[in-house]
């Protein structure tokens, strides 16, 4: 497998995490490819039109610093996390289909907007985005590091406070609310960080792809991302992240059977939800691996345990 | 009695004034007022759509009133969001169950813990021994909660698989685990079998006792009632039509015509009263 396509799954596990965050109370967001697409505007825009960026590297040769990268996806997670809660004091008063609506509509107004704006160079996009890493394998290490630090943030979500009243607004929005959960402040933040993760996602894949277009944050984006968790299965973080990787490799992997790729690739879509309707990763057969795992790291790594050993961790041995 | 004057010295726990709620045309709830008084178990009996769940929905901050106005202790709390409503002090169970069901038995309990459960946001991120010392303390308190009505080996089952008796007793645990003073109980007892309702019954008892909690009940059944509450306020189409203990309810000719149809010459009650105030077993 190249490095390449590695990268390209990799980012792919990111998106599937920030559809997946909003999810976890419940709430459908399809806007993660609008964010993605502020963070890679905002990725394109200040590496080749900000030259204290480009650092002490003349813009010939040199790689771009790694410092100014995570500077954009600094300004990019702020720009995002602050319209996310903006947007979400409005938007997340609509429940179901009606909020997934107002989320599209969110993806086409930035599309259009950025096709229009001379800034961001219209339907052309902008070019020659500076490199940081001079191949692939860079890439892969960045990304990894980066899909590494998400899983861990929903990993310790799921099992703290947090995931719990998430899971709880999931299963009913009433009951949580009359538990004393402030529902409104926990779907805010699930959304405000799915916008992190994809204005983070956008920077790295604006630098990675060398150049940023509109097309890049639509409506067929919106589609997929949450193909990779219907695929994957919404209930973990693992099934994102499962769906990510194996939905972004796979019609590249299908490439020798030519054009017959799209056809294996929609039944694919079509087939995984229908034989697992909970996609492919559910917390039980995820507990299942995991109790084939040696004992310290299961309990390290949160799962299941039953209430009684849950109880005193630190008499345990 | 007049419940508008305000009694400063010992405002009651919990004041309704008039309160009243209209959906499109419909008078659900139509000027009721009542006072729940610290300590006592409140019933509310009525006919199937005498507004009794959509009076707790108002208490309980679930829909808002169209007029009127609730008092917490002595301080309006009128239209307050239901986690404001937990947080001051009161939880509620549902006529129909509303149980968390994807999660298990313990988990429905803790998310109840919700607002008692705030731990260092640092902590809670790195998994530190303190975190899981008080994450442990917290599933403690939430398995006592479940054996304090009597389901503690249930902890880990999911939700789903309970039976209907034993899900109404995991509603209860969380709701005490919102560590409520006043306790809204909706038809607790529904589709019970008799030796259940007494159970229930007395676990309501003793769980008013350990909690020191006022229980305000919604109930249909009318042999339980009279036995469990202390005092009884009868609703028929929305508004309160009697107001007192069980004794003085039981022989209230305006309870006796709601629960047994008897015909009263009223030009209003002819036209609507003999089916839709009819009697409910």
């Amino acid at each position: 497998m190249d490095t390449t396509l590695l990268v390209q799954m990799l980012l792919g596990a990111l998106l599937a995490l920030s559809v997946y965050l909003p999810l976890t109370c419940g709430q459908l967001s399809l806007a993660t490819p609008g964010f993605y697409a502020i963070g890679g505007t905002l990725a394109a825009l200040l590496s080749t039109k900000v030259p204290a960026l480009a650092g002490a590297a003349d813009p010939a040769g040199g790689a771009y610093p790694l410092g100014s990268v995570l500077l954009e996806m600094l300004l990019a997670a702020l720009l995002c996390g602050v319209l996310a809660d903006g947007i979400g004091r409005v938007v997340l008063r609509l429940q179901g289909i009606y909020l997934t609506i107002a989320t599209i509509a969110l993806v086409e107004i930035l599309r259009v907007v950025s096709l229009n704006l001379e800034i961001t160079g219209g339907a052309v996009g902008i070019f020659a985005i500076p490199q940081p890493f001079a191949d692939p394998a860079g890439y892969a290490l960045f990304a990894g590091a980066l899909l590494a630090l998400v899983c861990w943030l929903c990993q310790r979500l799921a099992v703290s406070r947090p995931g719990l009243a998430m899971a709880a607004i999931r299963d009913d929005a009433i009951a949580a609310a009359s538990s004393g959960i402030p529902i409104e402040g926990w779907k805010r933040l699930a959304f405000v960080l799915s916008a992190l993760v994809a204005a983070v996602t956008g920077v790295v894949a604006a630098h990675f792809l060398n150049a940023w277009n509109p097309r890049l944050g639509n409506f067929d984006a919106s589609i997929t991302t949450l193909a990779f968790v219907v695929f994957g299965g919404s209930r973990t973080w693992v099934g994102p992240v499962v769906g990510g990787l194996a939905l972004t490799a796979l019609p590249e992997l299908l490439r020798p059977v030519g054009d017959l790729r799209l056809i294996v690739f929609g039944l694919v879509i079509l087939l995984g939800p229908a034989l697992f309707p909970q996609g492919l990763v559910t917390p039980e057969r995820l507990s299942a691996v995991a109790a084939r795992l040696p004992e310290p790291l299961q309990r390290r790594l949160g799962f299941r345990l039953s209430p009684a050993e849950a109880l005193d961790p630190e008499v345990r041995p | 009695m007049s419940p508008s004057v305000s009694q400063p010295a010992t405002a009651p726990l919990l004041a309704v004034h008039d309160l009243t709620c209209c959906f499109g045309g419909l008078v659900a709830v139509d000027a009721v007022t009542l006072q729940v008084h610290t300590g006592e178990i409140f019933g509310l009996l009525g006919p199937n759509g005498a507004g009794k769940t959509t009076l707790f929905n108002l208490i309980s901050g679930i829909t808002r009133p169209s007029a009127g106005s609730v008092h917490w202790k002595g301080v309006a709390i009128t239209g307050a969001p239901s986690h404001r409503v937990a947080a001051l002090g009161m939880a509620r169970t549902f006529q129909n169950l509303r149980l968390f069901n994807s999660l298990s038995c313990l988990d429905n309990v803790r998310v109840g813990l919700h607002r008692h459960s705030r731990q260092p946001k640092l902590q809670a991120l790195l998994g530190t021994a303190a975190f899981r010392r008080r994450d442990g303390a917290l599933r403690r308190q939430a398995l006592d909660l479940l054996a304090s009505v009597g389901i503690a080996e249930l902890a880990d089952r999911p939700s789903e698989s309970l039976s209907y008796g034993q899900r109404r007793r995991l509603e209860i645990a969380r709701a005490l685990a919102c560590r409520p003073e006043l306790l809204l109980l909706d038809e607790p007892a529904a589709g019970m079998n008799p030796t259940e309702k007494q159970e229930l019954s007395a676990l309501i008892r003793r769980i008013r006792a350990e909690h020191q909690l006022t229980v305000l009940i919604i109930e249909h059944h009318v042999p339980l009632m009279m036995a469990l509450c202390d005092r009884l306020a009868v609703l028929n189409f929305g508004r309160r039509i009697a107001l007192g203990s069980p004794a003085q309810v039981r022989r209230d000719p305006a309870v006796i015509e709601a629960y047994l149809g008897t015909t009263v010459e009223l030009g209003s009650a002819d036209a609507s009263g003999s089916c839709a105030g009819g009697p409910q077993p």
